[in-house]
């Protein structure tokens, strides 16, 4: 079965959050939504909280990438927020690092990131 | 055991001797034909024992690296008496257990108070040649049997210099191997330095182990404090090999997974060029040159 992630908008700013392991199609649906609603509603930022994950492989940590690549884009920044301890150190070894995409500790963090960009 | 250490002073014997005693006695073929033998060199030990022991002082004390070892009259009185004994239980001691574990002692001793094999070794040779040449003299009229006593005699005494020596590099190792664990299990402080901003000393060797806990204790640093930016000092580590280059680097990509950029400072020159040959550059730690220029490099993020 699909699990539809919600997308909640806050301003100019959408948020996102990945409540639990999805299967890749989920996550590829994510992506979609996500695209259109920044298209539809011109945001300019993105927050994408995955604190509730316990691991994030190499299609999700790709996927990422791609949507904040596709935001970027736009015109649009994105904040990945609430990558846990365990989580960020299996990322590193197995080489996923996340180069190109800002993060932030948790979604407050995320926020006053992008709430600066935006302001300066 | 029986069979080897049979022989007259079999009443006595109520003294235990483990495996490892009967098989290091084997080893240099030392049954109590040997200690018997050595025994009849009782007499003549007893009656120049003070007069050697009086020289070997005379001699050893003309050296100042020797000299050193002692503070005061008293405390040469003491180690003399030590010696006495030594050198008793050397013609006469039963060669059991408690002989083994006396004699290992005495490495362990050796090994803290600072006297070197050459030390120990000299001296026993010093000993050994005084007194077989005392025993040459007094026994002149039977010299054959002098030489096999004396025989006996040194091959005791060898067996005494291998035991003292083997727990001397024992107590020695173990010496090295608590100083290194205490260098490993030094702990890596996080402290902040001011909302959003960590200082992460590293002090010592940073193994494979430390290395790990230091990660650890960076992730958990950021998440307790909401850090931002974290300055990594490693002014106090005098040692980087790729492993622990490639450890930094991921700790840095962790903490950066989790929303705070790393600062990489205090690198030496030593540092800094073995890292350049393993092929690790600047840009991978994000490095600014001190610890004061890391921690504006860090508020320069915080402000971002």
């Amino acid at each position: 079965m699909t699990i539809r992630v919600p997308v909640l908008q806050q301003g100019k700013v959408l948020i996102v959050s990945v409540q639990d392991a999805l299967s890749d199609s989920d996550l590829l649906n994510v992506q979609q939504d996500l695209l259109d609603k920044v298209f539809s509603v011109n945001a300019t930022g993105v927050v994408i909280d995955v604190s509730a994950l316990d691991v994030l492989d190499s299609f999700g940590t790709r996927t990422l990438s791609d949507i904040a690549a596709a935001i970027q884009l736009r015109g649009a920044k994105t904040v990945i927020v609430g990558i846990q301890a365990d989580v960020a150190m299996s990322m590193v070894l197995l080489g996923l690092s996340l180069p190109r995409v800002a993060t932030a500790l948790d979604l407050e963090a995320g926020m006053a990131l992008l709430g600066q960009r935006h302001v300066a | 055991m029986n069979e080897l250490l049979s022989g007259s002073h079999r009443a006595h014997r109520s003294s235990a001797t483990s495996n490892a005693t009967h098989d290091a006695l084997a080893w240099f073929d030392l049954g109590q034909v040997d200690r018997d033998q050595a025994a009849r060199l009782g007499p003549i030990s007893d009656q120049v024992a003070d007069q050697i022991i009086e020289e070997f002082y005379a001699h050893i004390l003309r050296f100042d690296h020797a000299a050193q070892k002692f503070s005061s009259k008293d405390q040469i009185d003491q180690v003399k008496a030590g010696q006495k004994k030594y050198f008793t239980d050397l013609i006469s001691a039963e060669l059991d257990d408690a002989y083994v574990a006396d004699r290992r002692r005495i490495g362990g001793i050796h090994e803290v108070a600072g006297i070197t094999p050459t030390l120990y070794i000299g001296s026993y040779a010093y000993y050994l040649h005084r007194l077989g040449t005392l025993i040459g003299d007094m026994m002149a009229e039977d010299p054959a049997t002098a030489f096999r006593l004396f025989l006996s005699l040194a091959k005791i005494a060898h067996f005494d210099m291998a035991l003292a020596l083997e727990s001397y590099v024992e107590t020695r190792e173990a010496t090295i191997e608590r100083q290194q664990r205490q260098m490993s299990e030094l702990p890596t402080p996080v402290l902040k330095l001011k909302p959003g901003l960590l200082l992460i000393p590293v002090v010592g060797m940073l193994d494979r182990s430390r290395a790990r806990s230091l990660t650890v204790s960076l992730l958990e640093g950021i998440r307790q404090f909401h850090a931002r930016a974290v300055v990594l000092d490693i002014t106090g580590v005098a040692d980087v090999d790729s492993s622990v280059a490639n450890h930094l680097i991921q700790s840095m990509q962790a903490a950066r997974l989790m929303g705070a950029r790393s600062i990489l400072t205090g690198v030496s020159s030593d540092v800094a060029q073995s890292l350049v040959k393993i092929g690790v550059t600047g840009a991978d730690l994000n490095t600014a040159g001190d610890l004061e220029s890391g921690i504006i490099a860090a508020e320069a993020i915080l402000v971002r």
